[in-house]
């Protein structure tokens, strides 16, 4: 039998808003397939996280709190990150997740968290604590060739600019930024975004597409996934997508 | 009584009276006006009686109702807000709705409800006598902020307060509390014995982890529900607390508990509740009541009202509790899991404003354990999302069945006969029960047409 391996980081930490929900996701997807999966933890001061023999690795979102708590732990896994992003290890990366994986995150206080510098963005967090953008959100993005409009809910101060790549083009609420045209970041092997909801829950095509290629990687062979009932998240995303597109 | 104080009532007053000239309830409109009017107008009132207030996440509404019974059967006069209204404003129109022209409110007790956000606002400006906090958990993140920030709120309010402060000792959150005034003598810490549906791991998603004196991960013996359980600071000993009043020898399949050696036979069979019994213990044995007026409340009273709330419906048993948070949801599941035999469950999911537009938390609540659910129903503006939440735990896509339309829910619901048990978010509880009511009168009225 095939399996995944998922590399789960900070779950006790980076645990708002349901983000653990992706994992259950995925384990999910992939039992339905006949793919087993094997979810492994790194906690605060892990010394031995094993990061080449993963198949993804996952971050959810957290308080200005916790991600202080936190950056120095990360910082020391700096090359260890590095490595298993270069040998193409998916990245799934939610709210703050994300902004860790920058350049810096400047918190509300005016803190200035420095990121694992992964990707050339960077956050800057409003210093007043209630400009936050909150609210539903579909972002529109590409998976493989095939336009599919993602749908989640966003809740950051945090400020997100130059990037170089998005995750999609915003259809409704905020993004990157205020009123922002795009969200998120992107690359073959990354996906960071801002969405909670958490994410896979409503978007099992892109669930599946991170499957695939996660079983693509592994297997050498083209791997395509096997439809299973989807008719729950087909009717959640009618009835959603007609309520938040509705001008 | 100064002369903006004056206006302020006499404002006020005309506000309810010409309210109730037209025909409707007060509500928190005046309390509303008022507040932007003056933003002291809390002090405008004369209240010469104690106050005593409930607040926490889970809870308020149940305990302020069982103490605003055991007050009452005693004769005494109580002014309470037994229908929520628990913000700074609803406890103004509801002073406005009991207060002479001169503000003077009249009444042997104050006993509110009190959101736990609103405590330090509303008692700068009255006097408290005795503030009882339940738990604090993860609630409506989008509205309510992070947990930490609300208890850091309340905390604040408890360094200068020299009032009677019950406490709930098993929760960390809430014990810390305790010494936010190491001067106040009058600490008064609740607790409950070990049940038999304790855990050694934490069975359900919760939130004090850590020390709140010194960092320290906390060790705990055993978890009741979420994180309230039995828990210390290997380092620094916090959580070696006396408490005043312990709930032992609780059975719930009977259901009973005992205080101080006395059995009490109670209505409901969940550990939550019993928590809730043992801060109303608590509390009303600081004002020295009579045992068998508890022994009554605790045995036959009962809020309904959508709290662990029983109906009869066409051959079916009906259990129905609001859920506003993943701790309230897992509580009713817990009772619906300990229930022998087969059942079926309803999920009624709103995302208004109210409930927060966020229903992520769903995904905090724990389906993974889900004995003999042979039928799941979901309804409400995001009937979908919970629908898909609880197919991703595993359970059959088949066996969960999606109507938006609340009676078309019900219809659903009750086509077959036997245990329910149905789970309401904030907003969707009073429809669900309105709801329930109407399929009632519409199974009747077919019965006798028929």
């Amino acid at each position: 039998m095939d399996k995944l391996r998922i590399l789960h980081m900070y779950p006790a930490m980076l645990d708002l808003y349901g983000d653990s929900g992706n994992v259950e996701i995925l384990s999910y997807r992939c039992r339905m397939r006949g793919i087993e999966t094997e979810v492994v933890k790194h906690d605060l001061g892990d010394k031995d996280t094993d990061f080449s023999g993963v198949d993804i690795v996952y971050l959810g979102g957290g308080a200005d709190f916790e991600q202080q708590l936190l950056a120095d732990d990360l910082l020391s896994l700096k090359d260890n990150i590095r490595k298993a992003y270069e040998n193409g290890v998916y990245f799934l990366m939610i709210c703050g997740g994300y902004q860790l994986m920058g350049q810096y995150y400047k918190d509300s206080n005016g803190k200035k968290i420095p990121g694992l510098g992964l990707f050339d963005y960077y956050t800057v967090a409003s210093t007043n604590k209630r400009e936050r953008c909150i609210g539903n959100i579909v972002v529109e993005t590409t998976l493989g060739d095939k336009k599919y409009k993602v749908i989640g809910f966003e809740n950051h101060g945090g400020q997100t600019t130059n990037v170089k790549t998005p995750f999609g083009k915003v259809l409704a609420g905020n993004g990157n930024e205020f009123a922002s045209s795009v969200e998120g970041y992107t690359e073959k092997n990354v996906t960071a975004t801002y969405l909670h909801g958490p994410l896979l829950s409503k978007n099992p095509r892109l669930a599946d597409h991170i499957i695939s290629y996660c079983m693509t990687r592994k297997t050498g062979q083209p791997y395509k996934p096997e439809q299973i009932n989807d008719k729950l998240e087909a009717e959640c995303r009618k009835v959603l997508l007609e309520r938040l597109l509705k001008k | 009584m100064s002369l903006k104080n004056t206006l302020t009532i006499w404002f006020g007053k005309f506000m309810v009276k010409a309210l109730h000239l037209l025909g409707r309830d007060a509500g928190n409109a005046p309390g509303l006006i008022l507040w932007e009017m003056n933003k002291d107008c809390l002090k405008a009132f004369k209240v010469d009686c104690p106050i005593i207030a409930v607040t926490g996440t889970n809870g308020k509404t149940s305990v302020t109702n069982y103490l605003n019974h055991i007050f009452e059967s005693t004769g005494k006069k109580i002014i309470t807000n037994k229908q929520g209204n628990n913000l700074d404003t609803g406890i103004t129109s509801l002073l406005l709705q009991n207060c002479d022209m001169k503000g003077r409110v009249k009444a042997d007790y104050l006993v509110l409800e009190i959101d736990e956000s609103h405590v330090p606002v509303i008692f700068s400006k009255m006097k408290l006598e005795t503030l009882v906090l339940l738990n604090f958990f993860r609630d409506q993140l989008d509205r309510n902020g992070e947990v930490e920030t609300l208890i850091l709120k309340v905390k604040k309010f408890l360094e200068t307060f020299e009032g009677n402060v019950v406490l709930n000792a098993d929760d960390p959150n809430v014990s810390r509390l305790g010494l936010a005034n190491p001067k106040n003598k009058n600490i008064f810490y609740f607790s409950v014995e070990k049940y038999a549906g304790a855990t050694e791991k934490p069975y359900e998603v919760g939130e004090g982890k850590f020390c709140p004196r010194c960092g320290e991960e906390l060790k705990y013996d055993y978890y009741q529900y979420s994180h309230v359980g039995k828990f210390r600071c290997p380092k620094c000993g916090f959580g070696d607390v006396k408490p005043y009043v312990t709930a032992k020898n609780v059975k719930l399949d009977v259901p009973s508990i005992e205080f101080e050696g006395e059995e009490y036979k109670i209505s409901h069979n969940s550990i939550y509740y019993v928590y809730n019994l043992s801060a109303v213990y608590a509390a009303a044995s600081l004002y020295n009541f009579d045992k068998k007026v508890l022994h009554e409340t605790f045995e036959k009273f009962e809020v309904n009202n959508g709290r662990l709330e029983k109906f009869r419906v066409d051959g079916s048993s009906l259990l129905v509790n609001l859920a506003k948070n993943p701790v309230g949801a897992n509580m009713t599941l817990r009772v619906m899991n300990e229930h022998k035999g087969e059942k079926e469950l309803l999920f009624v999911l709103n995302d208004n404003l109210a409930d927060g537009h966020d229903v992520s938390w769903i995904w905090d609540i724990n389906f993974s354990v889900f004995n003999d659910v042979t039928r799941v129903v979901t309804s409400g503006t995001r009937a979908y999302d919970i629908a898909i939440r609880i197919k991703c735990s595993g359970y059959d896509p088949d066996k969960i069945v999606v109507r938006p339309e609340l009676d078309d829910a019900m219809a659903e619901f009750f086509k077959n006969k036997g245990d329910k048990y149905a789970i309401a978010n904030y907003t969707a509880i009073q429809p669900t029960r309105a709801a329930i009511k109407r399929y009632k009168a519409k199974v009747k009225e077919g019965r006798e047409n028929g």
